[in-house]
């Protein structure tokens, strides 16, 4: 008797819900190791030496016969191209861009949230229509702006630009707007400045979602593409990303090089990626949460 | 009476973004307007303009290369998008679930969104080529003649778009998952009384509760992926045949490489009308059918 309630009891079990988990966890550890090859291959083929990069087999491990792992092309990049430069570069744009944008971003949202003025629902409003705009509708006239400001081929002419984005207003203006003004009063009856209010109380307070819009403006940036190609275009001017691309198009059929300059172009990023994930992924998910 | 000492105050709080945006926003988005209405026959002196009224718009509307780019561009967008929103929805409520090693999926689904188009692409020419390629060895095995990815004509875009898929489903796995953490339990031990689990469940609870964040997504995904630009113009060239030509690109094309800047301004205004457009249906189709 109990012989036969168990094993039904496994049965049910087994047909039930432990199968249902069983398949979602195959379901999404296979969707994650998909997702992974990509870099597994990248990884492993960049300590390839040629000739087995030459055989169409993709060893995951190379074989370890004659030289199984190289630093050859890694060696080659560091020897050869301006790849410590770009990284260099990219760090100096996506970080000024960073930190102007957190500044003036986090004056203005103080402005119209915390500061009584006429005319600030006017202005929000045309920061919110601009939203409407997209960002490649404006290269063209954009372009011939910053070439007459003479910031051609120079970090400004890429930082500005990006500066002007209303994504940072408009988080920043939803979280001033609902911090209570009870420690502002208080502030105030102390004899604090608006400079006070601001440095003291508003960005202490609003430390997490500064960070996170300063996380997100960092790899947004770091990661931009067609206008720091348009803008940029002395080789020791540019941008990791157009730097790549540049020595992808000169050297078409050499996979080695390939793999390893998306590891070195990766590299600083991914760190980055690894130790703040958390408010990273909280800032694309306030974005959804906001937008 | 002068003015109040809050009103100079915020005023000059807003100054220096308000500055940035009108320089590098408000102003390019005015002056495209004047340049679409003109043309620059002198390509060293840009100061030389003169008057064509609506004739770039016209020539627009009569240029095949255009109508060939907005095909490849709907193309790319038809494809990219469902998936993108789907596979991410479909990722976010496994993850949901009760499922061991959540971070680490989160982390895996999440991270190839920090990498740079530009890598993105490196990796992906190598996992795509048709020589040595990663897919093609594999599909070597079992069939005769694997296909080119992207050296054929009807499968360039839908391997652009594919690989566009690996790299920014993340974003909207983030956003779905956050959405449906925030769905209150009880909504469902409700439905469970009365007899609403899966499809049911999901129908009537899960979907209308997202609702806000599923408009966002698919809002998001159409203006960017309608802009792609950075991967046909680093993997393909547009080719093979122009097959993988975009909006955004024939734009980049007309005013850098042969500057024609009143058409490329008149390019990213059209640009504006069909994304605007594609904004209003997209309220109208899925902002107010479940309200």
């Amino acid at each position: 008797m109990p012989e036969s309630t168990q094993s039904r009891s496994v049965s049910a079990y087994l047909s039930g819900d432990a199968v249902r988990s069983a398949l979602l966890h195959v379901f999404l550890y296979g969707l994650a190791f998909l997702m992974a090859v990509p870099y597994l291959y990248t990884i492993s083929r960049s300590f390839q030496p040629n000739e087995l990069l030459r055989d169409p087999r993709p060893y995951w491990i190379p074989p370890l016969v004659g030289e199984p792992i190289t630093l050859e092309h890694y060696q080659y990049l560091l020897d050869n191209t301006l790849v410590v430069q770009w990284t260099i570069n990219t760090f100096i744009i996506a970080g000024g861009a960073t930190i102007l944008i957190v500044a003036i971003d986090s004056m203005i949202a103080f402005s119209l949230t915390r500061l009584d003025w006429p005319g600030q629902g006017a202005v929000m409003g045309i920061i919110l229509a601009s939203f409407m705009v997209p960002y490649y509708m404006n290269i063209v006239p954009l372009y011939q702006i910053v070439s007459n400001l003479g910031l051609i081929n120079s970090y400004w002419g890429v930082i500005m630009p990006a500066a002007a984005s209303p994504l940072g207003v408009f988080l920043l203006y939803q979280f001033f707007r609902d911090i209570p003004v009870e420690y502002e009063e208080a502030a105030r009856l102390d004899g604090f400045s608006t400079f006070q209010v601001y440095t003291r109380i508003i960005l202490p307070l609003a430390k997490p979602i500064l960070s996170a819009l300063a996380l997100f403006m960092f790899v947004y940036n770091w990661n931009a593409f067609l206008w720091p190609l348009l803008v940029l275009s002395s080789e020791t001017a540019y941008t990791l990303p157009i730097g790549l691309v540049n020595l992808y198009q000169g050297n078409i059929d050499t996979p080695g090089l390939h793999m390893a300059v998306a590891i070195l172009g990766s590299l600083p990023l991914f760190v980055i990626y690894l130790i703040f994930q958390g408010q990273i992924v909280r800032a694309v998910q306030m974005q959804g949460a906001t937008g | 009476m002068g003015l109040r000492k809050e009103t100079i105050e915020g005023i000059l709080w807003s100054i220096p973004y308000l500055a940035v945006f009108t320089v590098f926003l408000v102003w390019p988005a005015v002056k495209g307007l004047y340049m679409s209405l003109h043309t620059y026959p002198n390509k060293f002196d840009l100061t030389e303009t003169e008057w064509v009224g609506l004739q770039n718009y016209v020539e627009l509307f009569q240029d095949p290369v255009f109508y060939n780019a907005m095909e490849g561009t709907l193309l790319f967008v038809a494809v990219s998008v469902p998936a993108l929103v789907i596979l991410g929805l479909v990722m976010a409520l496994g993850v949901n679930r009760d499922v061991t090693g959540k971070r680490t999926l989160r982390a895996i689904y999440f991270s190839p969104y920090v990498l740079t188009v530009a890598v993105v692409a490196l990796v992906w020419g190598q996992v795509y080529s048709q020589s040595y390629g990663l897919i093609n060895y594999y599909l070597g095995l079992v069939m005769e003649n694997p296909p080119g990815w992207l050296t054929s004509p009807d499968l360039v875009m839908a391997s652009l778009a594919f690989m566009t898929v690996w790299w920014l489903v993340g974003f909207n796995f983030v956003i779905f998952l956050a959405a449906r953490q925030s769905i209150p339990e009880r909504l469902y031990e409700a439905a469970r009384l009365d007899g609403a689990t899966g499809w049911r469940a999901f129908k009537d609870i899960t979907l209308p509760q997202m609702r806000n964040s599923v408009v966002f997504v698919v809002m998001v995904q159409f203006i960017l992926q309608f802009q792609v630009f950075a991967q046909p113009y680093i993997m393909t060239q547009g080719g093979p045949s122009n097959s993988s030509d975009t909006l955004v690109y024939y734009l980049y094309r007309s005013a850098f490489s042969q500057q024609q800047f009143g058409y490329g301004a008149a390019m990213g205004y059209v640009l504006v009308a069909i994304l605007i457009l594609i904004a209003v249906v997209n309220f109208k189709v899925i902002g107010d059918s479940n309200a």
